[in-house]
């Protein structure tokens, strides 16, 4: 495992985006970005099936909305694993950090539990909402530890 | 029709984020004491990349990480794996964490033989 990470960081692009001056920051935006949007989209969804507001519970929001989510979901994968490889070995022991990948674990499982009734229960979106909150957190800590 | 009101449980929780969020920072300075703080030992390690440079230091065995600046101003600064290597002998000059338990530090300055770099120059000791 200590091979592994210590492998990815000395790849040539990952180098690269170490000494980057511009494309670590663009990158860094473009993650918190789709953690935005993905934020926003999962919080409607979340309203929208606990009753918060009546122009969100047509089923044309879901629809509209949870493909805008998995695609940010899929570029905050991406920018993610970006930020990661400069320093693996650091963030894979990171407690924020793994904390941050076991909260989106769990919040993957509720998706599934979530798409699989319906109407979704209101437990699953509110265990949504809080689980992404703590997802935000955990992530916003990882600089900090 | 009035909006359901969300759930006690969401509303407390957010409550609770606000409150916690002002704790340790390894990015700034809110992490680290006021006083100036030097350390001196043998460098471990150097990193001079995204999201900033580290040195790893060895002080009579402790390894001690003396956290610098982002890449482009630690090398504008003059530090690059050129001028500090493993080995050499270090003094760093800037602010220790406030928790005393943990090794880490952040330097306004290092010394490595003769030479003295200022990686934040505006905060660096006037002598």
């Amino acid at each position: 495992m200590a091979e592994l990470l210590s492998g990815i960081e000395q790849l040539a692009p990952v180098e690269a985006l170490k000494a980057s001056f511009w494309v670590y920051p663009l990158v860094n935006a473009a993650h918190i970005a789709a953690i935005g949007t993905l934020f926003a989209c999962v919080m409607l969804m979340d309203f929208a099936a606990l009753g918060v507001h009546r122009r969100l519970a047509s089923a044309g929001a879901v629809q509209l909305l949870r493909p805008v989510a998995l695609s940010a979901f899929g570029v905050a994968v991406a920018t993610g694993l970006l930020l990661f490889s400069v320093r693996a070995t650091e963030y894979a022991v990171n407690p924020a950090f793994r904390l941050k990948l076991l909260l989106i674990v769990l919040a993957g499982l509720n998706f599934l539990l979530f798409t699989r009734t319906d109407p979704p229960p209101r437990t699953t979106a509110t265990v949504s909402l809080v689980l992404w909150c703590c997802v935000l957190l955990a992530g916003r800590f990882i600089g900090f530890l | 029709m009035q909006p359901a009101a969300l759930p006690k449980s969401v509303v407390a929780l957010v409550v609770a984020m606000a409150l916690c969020v002002p704790a340790l920072a390894h990015h700034g300075w809110s992490w680290t004491e006021d006083g100036f703080f030097e350390l001196e030992g043998i460098v471990e390690a150097v990193y001079i990349g995204n999201p900033h440079a580290t040195l790893d230091v060895d002080v009579d065995g402790e390894i001690w990480r003396v956290e610098l600046a982002p890449p482009s101003r630690t090398r504008n600064a003059g530090v690059t794996e050129d001028t500090v290597k493993v080995g050499d002998e270090v003094t760093a000059i800037g602010n220790r964490s406030r928790d005393e338990t943990e090794p880490r530090m952040k330097a306004v300055r290092i010394i490595v033989g003769s030479q003295t770099y200022d990686v934040y120059p505006n905060r660096a000791p006037t002598d």
